[in-house]
């Protein structure tokens, strides 16, 4: 068995996803049977970081101390229940509690036990040492579905309603879940159909049973939840992404929920006039042009990686230099490869999360926008008006990247700045003496070793930032050539440039 | 100055019991303690970490470390269950650091072992002392055995400075290392007073260098200017350094330190008195408006040096009756709780959890509270001025006569937000929003 290595870890463990799955519930507490360090990066650290909240309010540790993992958790669990007990936080709230890595480590498997404290609670064996945080969420939306939903479902009820719809996934710990909830749901009923319940973000353990009542379910990602889609038996579609996918997306939902085609189709053409104008009018206008001339990449969770590589590449065709989705498939580049590939080359834009922001500091490939497009990061993103997802996600995207080509072109523009920047072309050399020689009009001849050199360098640099790269590498060149009074621009010149950033 | 809106009248704030800790202490305050090793390992320069874990504790730990220590790459072997109960932890860690290793410019390997590696069982004979001539530096931090994060930052950086120190040239007559993580213009202003004394400061650690290591082996005396860096100091002891606690904080603070490092310098007694008198002289004329007079502040903070401000502050003016901390009590936090306790404050808690601060904000009604967030948050909502006790004091100088003109003045503006915070909680708290 080889070791596998891992660089700046970009998928968290089950016991994360399974309780930012069960932290959505309000009628719910959970109990982590964990070190002081797992609650306090969970409950209060990360999640303040990825969904904006002061803390978990409903997450406790057992705070596992070193006796403990010599005697096991049990007397900690015991007398932590009796704590929340006595403070009054176990009233009209059910118990949970889920293991974590080190509790599993030291085999403490709470399910009698707890069982024994209060009939009502439950234990949930999270396998956070083998299971990422996609199937820990999909395993606890399929907990709390056969424990607290379909034992209260008559079986085989009929949905309430045709057009009722739920909307499943979006819960803690997911990148920009308000906004592209918000567009979901206006996409859904924009054609007829009532949202039925966000599970597990709106839901709660005594709302659970009504998953039933519903007749389709949009499953918000495809990174996790179409799993409990399956298990609830009904018509389930995935959220759409780009014009064209959401206008099918809103054809399928349509036969699903039995709308008129007619009331769809006016949706879609009253969409155009509305939502999807700006994406028209800048399609028509020269920024779209910029799209076919750069390059991007995404890293991002799979629904993400699917949807921008179909609205960027697909419908305004932009070169998608590579992806990768999370879950990561074998085939695309892991931590150690993407940080090798930005540092050869970044592309024009990166999609991702902090590693990515990373390497990109790293490499300091400057021309490089990045936009935030996953965790992990701190990054807020509470408000409803910054979707990916559905037609205002189209439009969205579409209008933050014009605005990012016209901050590179700004940042073409000469300025003249209040305090003169230092000399280009290196750190002054000791033979340099008195202040670097002013640009001169003169043209200096080149070598042909130091011409190819500087066609080199400019490949790396994305597409639209070249013309200032090469304007700005020339001049702190050619500056260095006339300080050290070289006839001629050398090879040796061209790397000092470069490595200076030009 | 404006004048202060008299706020809780110090007579009937005053509560009648004496004051009891939380009952439970369910919620403990503190980041996952080796965060701190983290902190102080991945700022260094050229320190390659390399984390020996699992997968859940890796996110989140270089999670808060690219947001709170530094932009740093971080690498790690895959743990599950096959490699953790397979024997191959050894293994394991040792892939990692020939990855860590292949990067360029390596001063240092820290390998950070944390729990589920520690009860697995990592031995450190077992691991390479060095890679291509890059040290590797194992450093322990199983959350389990640790209980605060500061206390891990003392393990992380003992760990390294064992390995660094400079060991063999003599002490230089005079230069003082300062430990604490401080404000950077704070090393400056002690420098600058030192000077006046025939001292200076030679490094201050935590730092970004392997250098700053070795160099504190030539010191004279070691200023640990916040209380938890308990093997730090005891790292500089063992090689003939002497130690100075507490730190030069208000007026009588300042003071007493300056002739405590004169004595352990072993400087001009005259002209330390005179140097001492003056930052005192110019600390009390500041003093003199009371500018913090009438108010009840809490302070509850992470790594003991919420003392230092407590202290501050009370000299200010200001009644601080419960003071609470995440490390635990020792020789080092000894003379801060004397001082507190001789003035005013009833209550200093160690290793306290939220439950405490919130039996405090039963007890005493505060005016404003400077806390951790889980508590300043609790105060916000209860329309009680509040900020993250870390977002204040990392921003401004703390010590010396500057450093609390700075801090005590901008405490004196926090005070009087209280209608900024009322209106918000009123808002949003009616018609039962909350």
């Amino acid at each position: 068995m080889s070791i596998q290595l891992i660089r700046d870890i970009s998928d968290t463990s089950s016991f994360w996803g399974a309780s930012w799955v069960f932290g959505c519930f309000p009628d719910l507490h959970i109990v982590c049977d964990a070190p002081i360090g797992c609650y306090n990066l969970l409950g209060m650290a990360v999640t303040d970081y990825t969904d904006a909240l002061p803390q978990m309010a409903n997450l406790t540790p057992t705070a596992i101390r070193e006796e403990d993992v010599i005697n096991g958790t049990a007397g900690a669990l015991v007398r932590t229940i009796d704590d929340l007990r006595s403070l009054g936080s176990l009233e009209g709230k059910r118990l949970l509690v889920i293991s974590t890595a080190e509790s599993e480590m030291i085999s403490a498997d709470h399910t009698r036990l707890v069982a024994q404290i209060d009939p009502q609670a439950r234990f949930f064996w999270s396998r956070s040492l083998e299971q990422d945080e996609w199937t820990g969420r999909d395993r606890a939306l399929l907990f709390a579905w056969e424990e607290y939903g379909r034992p209260f479902v008559a079986p085989g009820a009929a949905p309430k309603a045709p057009n009722l719809v739920n909307i499943i996934g979006p819960s803690l710990g997911c990148f920009n879940a308000p906004a592209d909830l918000y567009e979901v749901r206006r996409l859904i009923e924009g054609i007829g159909g009532v949202v039925n319940l966000v599970y597990p973000y709106e839901g709660s353990v005594a709302s659970t049973p009504r998953l039933a009542d519903a007749a389709v379910n949009v499953v918000l990602y495809r990174e996790f939840g179409a799993p409990l889609a399956e298990a609830l038996g009904r018509p389930s579609l995935f959220a759409p992404f780009g014009v064209f996918g959401t206008t099918a997306f809103l054809r399928d939902l349509g036969r699903l929920i039995g709308a008129d085609p007619a009331q769809v189709e006016a949706f879609i053409a009253r969409e155009k006039r509305t939502t999807l104008q700006p994406v028209w009018d800048l399609w028509r206008g020269p920024q779209s042009d910029w799209f076919t001339t750069v390059d991007c990449a995404i890293v991002a969770g799979r629904s993400y990686v699917e949807g921008l590589t179909a609205l960027l590449g697909d419908e305004l065709g932009m070169k998608i230099a590579w992806t990768s989705g999370r879950p990561r498939r074998p085939d695309e580049p892991d931590n150690i490869e993407i940080r090798r590939r930005i540092h050869a080359k970044a592309p024009a834009f990166v999609f991702g999360s902090i590693n990515e922001k990373i390497y990109l500091a790293e490499a300091n490939a400057r021309a490089t926008h990045y936009i935030p497009a996953t965790f992990p990061g701190p990054v807020v993103r509470r408000t409803t008006g910054t979707p990916f997802m559905g037609f205002a996600g189209a439009a969205n995207i579409m209008q933050e990247l014009v605005n990012r080509f016209y901050d590179m072109v700004f940042n073409f523009l000469p300025v003249e700045q209040v305090q003169a920047p230092a000399a280009p072309g290196g750190p002054p050399r000791a033979t340099a003496a008195g202040p670097p020689a002013p640009p001169s009009a003169e043209t200096m001849p080149w070598t042909k070793e130091a011409t190819e050199r500087l066609n080199a360098a400019l490949e790396q640099v994305p597409y639209l930032a070249r013309i200032s790269a090469s304007r700005s590498l020339r001049l702190a060149a050619e500056q260095a050539a006339r300080a050290r009074g070289a006839p001629e621009v050398t090879v040796d010149l061209v790397e000092a440039a470069i490595a200076h950033g030009g | 100055m404006a004048e202060i809106i008299p706020l809780t009248p110090g007579e009937t704030s005053a509560p009648q019991e004496p004051f009891k800790p939380g009952a439970c202490k369910l919620h403990p305050q503190t980041m996952c303690p080796a965060f701190g090793a983290l902190r102080v390992l991945a700022r260094i320069e050229g320190a390659q970490p390399a984390m020996v874990t699992d997968t859940g504790c890796l996110y989140g730990l270089t999670f808060v470390t690219h947001f709170y220590a530094a932009r740093k790459s971080i690498v790690a072997p895959a743990l599950g269950t096959a490699e953790l109960s397979g024997g191959k932890v050894q293994e394991a860690a040792n892939a990692a650091i020939a990855e860590a290793a292949r990067e360029q410019h390596v001063s240092v390997i820290p390998v950070i072992s944390l729990c589920v590696a520690e009860t697995a069982g990592l031995a450190e004979e077992l691991l390479p002392t060095e890679v291509d001539g890059k040290p590797v530096v194992l450093v322990r931090v199983p959350a389990y055995a640790i209980h605060s994060h500061p206390e891990a930052k003392d393990i992380a950086l003992a760990a390294v400075l064992r390995r660094f120190v400079d060991r063999q040239s003599d002490h230089e007559p005079g230069a003082l290392v300062l430990v604490g993580e401080v404000f950077p213009a704070d090393p400056l202003l002690i420098d600058g007073v030192l000077r006046k004394m025939g001292a200076r400061v030679l490094t201050t650690l935590p730092g970004r260098h392997v250098d700053e290591l070795r160099l504190a082996g030539r010191a004279a005396a070691v200023a640990a200017l916040h209380p938890l860096y308990r093997e730090t100091v005891h790292v500089l002891r063992e090689r003939g350094i002497g130690v100075v606690t507490g730190a030069p904080i208000g007026a009588a603070g300042s003071a007493a330190w300056l002739r405590a490092v004169g004595a352990a310098l072993d400087l001009d007694e005259e002209v330390v008195e005179r140097v001492a008198a003056e930052e005192e002289e110019t600390a009390r004329a500041f003093l003199v408006a009371q500018p913090l007079k009438g108010a009840t502040i809490l302070v509850s903070g992470y790594e003991g040096n919420e003392m230092l401000y407590a202290r501050l502050l009370i000299e200010g003016g200001a009644h601080v009756p419960y003071v609470s901390t995440s490390i635990g009590q020792s020789a080092l936090t000894a003379a801060d709780e004397a001082w507190l306790k001789a003035h005013g404050t009833e209550a200093v808690i160690y290793r306290k959890a939220i439950e405490d601060d919130q039996a405090a904000m039963q007890h005493w009604s505060f005016d404003l509270v400077i806390g951790t967030t889980t508590l300043a948050a609790y105060a916000k909502e209860r329309g009680i001025p509040s900020v993250y006790y870390t977002n204040i004091l990392s921003v401004r100088p703390l010590f010396l006569a500057g450093g609390m003109i700075a801090s005590l003045g901008f405490v004196r503006e926090l005070l009087n937000r209280r209608p900024l915070y009322e209106r918000m909680v009123e808002f949003f708290t009616a018609d039962g929003a909350e």
